[in-house]
């Protein structure tokens, strides 16, 4: 009675439409192909990928990292290396000023007859070094304290919040100065002082989340079937707390970044002649109205960068939590 | 078997006896000042024997301690006080790791089936749990066994890779009993296992419960505030009100021989399957809201809201005996236990005014003054 029956185990196209429940799965011989349930990141991926500026933000995101990745081929096309002063090849003009655009410096030159282009690409390493590794670090200090201070409870998450409002209510600008101008100014230095300030807020979150999940009754559950506490920690609470976490960090790398442009802008991270955006919007200051270039597009990049970023997390955002989007929506 | 102190001595050894348990809540009002606060007493000190295949229906309102018991019982909870005996061991003492095999032999299965399934977790991994957790079995067998679970009790074995939110309630509360049985235990505490549930689905649910009892033997604790539910499934029940059990006995003397006052007034709420029986039958109000935990009431716990309350009863806490000739399987916690004929109707509460209505340390003062009648009932 197979008259045109389609068999579900046919073709590549598994992958988006699954058949609904039938009568027929039930009684039908083990098939090939299993019933799977969608689960709720696959639901989720689902609805970010129907959201159209998130997926714009994610292709820009996307030629950003290309530009950082490709940089040195920018530096090989151009000709211009990063850091090579061209003066008397044409990057400054017979007053000494940089040159704009032009078909030679697509994004013109800086005061040191530097190319901009090239400098910008090779700015987008850093700042989206920092911002990958410093919000990593800062959301695995984060949901551990978190996880460990509200699954315990008692004394430890005593001792645990207290910690976190110390932290949240020192001045961070203060002891990032503080801190870099006593050991010298270097990437790793950036990356731990933005770590370490912004691991909080995230502990505060996973931690207020933990305390409400740890009542279920699934957590019981674990425990009553003999479960140990780490198990019931990483198995049954992190995956229900990851939702909250990657919104969390999708919305923090732009503020990394941010922190970290404000750290060189202070002239508190990377040394000269280290392209970085921060650098260069500070050094642009004072020849603006000279040369609008060098102020305009390392600004841009870090607008740009930022703003993809922020776009991105709130699809992110409404893609994990439907709720929230429906909510907004009425 | 000889004379025991014990109400209820039973035929066989007791699987599990619960011995004045005790089990209180510190009210925290801050963090950092623990302890020494008031405390809501969510049992306190109840004794109770199970034996073996047999189930023991655990009735009460709401908020009366009911579930708290039952994770003194699986020792989810530590106890304040007194002793859980399982299998003739104090398992009220050990550790974690020392629980461990005795988690083999308890399982729960509770009462929110949207709850108690973790959402980001396939069905499959979390009725394996069990055997991930004790480190039973291949990784083949354990699908296999996990599938022969769910068939069990009522599943289709190809959704083993579907998630909690892709079922209905009625099968969800099946996962949760499959996950029960994975370990084979001996006992299941069922906290409200069908008060979440549709009529329908419920009997579709107990019956299965009751199936799978007859095939593995399997000994249920049986908590509901449902007494339609738990007279179906019970071969015994206990009445439990204000964190104390004040009447046990088999399942058909409770509906037909009650001797507590609450007991009786528990049952009047119970509309009967005869619509003539309904028109007739005798409705009984309790006055008033369960008393509080953090505060209960002197004496029989019962006293506020009692018809049949005397100053005995706010002054002198009931014990639990046989009333009249009942068997010894049969004790009830009342100063004034009811005979077949009487209707609580007929009482009113008989309770001078100089002891009504007193916090109790001004009751102290107030019992110099008045001396308790001891001739009465």
């Amino acid at each position: 009675m197979s008259v045109g029956r389609l068999t579900p185990d046919q073709g590549p196209d598994q992958g988006p439409d699954q058949r609904p429940p039938s009568a027929e799965d039930s009684i039908a011989a083990p098939s090939a192909d299993p019933i799977e349930g969608r689960s709720p990141w696959e639901l989720s991926w689902r609805r970010l990928r129907q959201d159209r500026v998130a997926m714009i933000s994610l292709t820009v995101i996307g030629l950003i990292v290309l530009m950082a990745l490709i940089a040195p081929l920018i530096a090989h096309w151009t000709g211009h290396g990063p850091n090579t002063q061209y003066r008397d090849s044409g990057a400054l003009d017979e007053n000494g000023l940089p040159v704009g655009p032009s078909s030679r410096f697509l994004f013109g030159t800086d005061p040191l007859g530097r190319d901009i282009l090239v400098r910008t690409a090779y700015g987008a390493r850093i700042s989206l070094l920092v911002g990958v590794t410093a919000t990593l670090l800062t959301v695995v200090l984060g949901v551990t304290v978190g996880l460990v201070a509200g699954y315990f409870g008692g004394w430890i998450d005593t001792l645990l919040a207290r910690f976190i409002d110390v932290i949240l209510s020192v001045p961070f600008i203060m002891v990032a100065v503080a801190l870099v101008s006593v050991f010298s100014p270097s990437l790793q230095i950036a990356i731990l002082v933005i770590g370490f300030f912004s691991w909080a807020s995230v502990a505060r979150v996973v931690r207020g989340q933990v305390l409400s999940l740890k009542e279920r009754e699934f957590v019981e559950a674990a425990r009553s079937l003999g479960a140990s506490d780490r198990r019931i920690m990483f198995v049954d609470i992190l995956p229900n707390v990851m939702a909250t976490v990657i919104i969390y960090t999708s919305l923090l790398v732009p503020v990394v970044i941010l922190v970290q442009a404000a750290l060189s802008y202070l002239g508190l991270g990377l040394q000269p002649p280290t392209p970085d955006w921060g650098g260069m919007i500070s050094d642009a200051q004072g020849v603006y109205q000279q040369a609008w270039w060098y102020l305009f597009f390392p600004s841009m990049a870090l607008v740009i960068t930022t703003l993809a970023f922020n776009l991105f997390g709130d699809g992110v955002r409404d893609a994990l939590d439907p709720r929230m989007a429906r909510l907004l929506q009425k | 078997m000889s004379a025991d102190a014990v109400p209820a001595p039973s035929a066989s050894e007791p699987l599990m006896r619960v011995e004045h348990v005790v089990k209180h809540f510190p009210i925290r009002t801050n963090s950092l000042v623990g302890r020494g606060g008031p405390q809501l007493r969510a049992v306190d000190d109840v004794t109770l024997e199970i034996t073996p295949g047999e189930t023991l229906g655990l009735v009460g309102e709401t908020g009366c301690g009911k579930s708290t018991l039952a994770r003194c019982m699986t020792r989810l909870y530590d106890l304040t006080g007194g002793k859980v005996i399982f299998d003739g061991q104090d398992i009220s003492e050990l550790s974690r790791r020392q629980l461990r095999p005795v988690r083999r032999e308890i399982q729960m299965i509770f009462q929110d089936p949207y709850g108690s399934l973790n959402p980001r977790r396939r069905v499959g991994s979390i009725i394996g749990d069990a055997f991930a957790i004790h480190g039973i079995d291949s990784k083949k067998g354990n699908k296999r066994s996990v599938q022969d679970l769910m068939e069990l009790v009522g599943l289709n074995p190809e959704h083993y890779n579907r998630f909690p939110a892709e079922f209905s309630g009625g099968q969800r509360q099946r996962i949760g009993v499959a996950r029960a049985l994975a370990l084979k235990p001996k006992m299941i505490v069922c906290d409200e296992p069908v008060s979440a549930l549709d009529v329908s689905i419920q009997a579709q649910v107990i019956n299965l419960l009751k199936d799978l009892q007859a095939e593995f033997g399997l000994t249920y604790v049986f908590i509901s505030h449902d007494l339609s539910v738990v007279r179906h499934v019970s071969d015994r029940i206990a009445v439990m009100y204000l964190g104390k059990i004040i009447e046990t006995s088999d399942s058909a003397r409770t509906f037909d021989t009650s001797r507590h006052p609450y007991t009786r007034a528990l049952l009047s709420a119970l509309p009967p399957a005869d619509p003539d029986a309904a028109d007739r039958r005798e409705r009984i109000v309790l006055s008033g809201d369960p008393p509080s935990p953090l505060n209960p009431p002197t004496g029989c716990r019962f006293h506020p809201r009692c018809p049949k309350a005397t100053d005995k009863c706010v002054t002198d806490v009931p014990v639990e005996a046989p009333a009249f000739d009942d068997p010894p399987e049969h004790p009830v916690a009342c100063w004034h236990p009811m005979t077949r004929a009487e209707s609580l109707n007929d009482f009113t509460p008989e309770i001078s005014d100089t002891i009504v209505g007193l916090d109790p340390v001004a009751l102290e003062t107030a019992l110099g003054a008045t001396p308790t009648d001891e001739g009465t009932s």
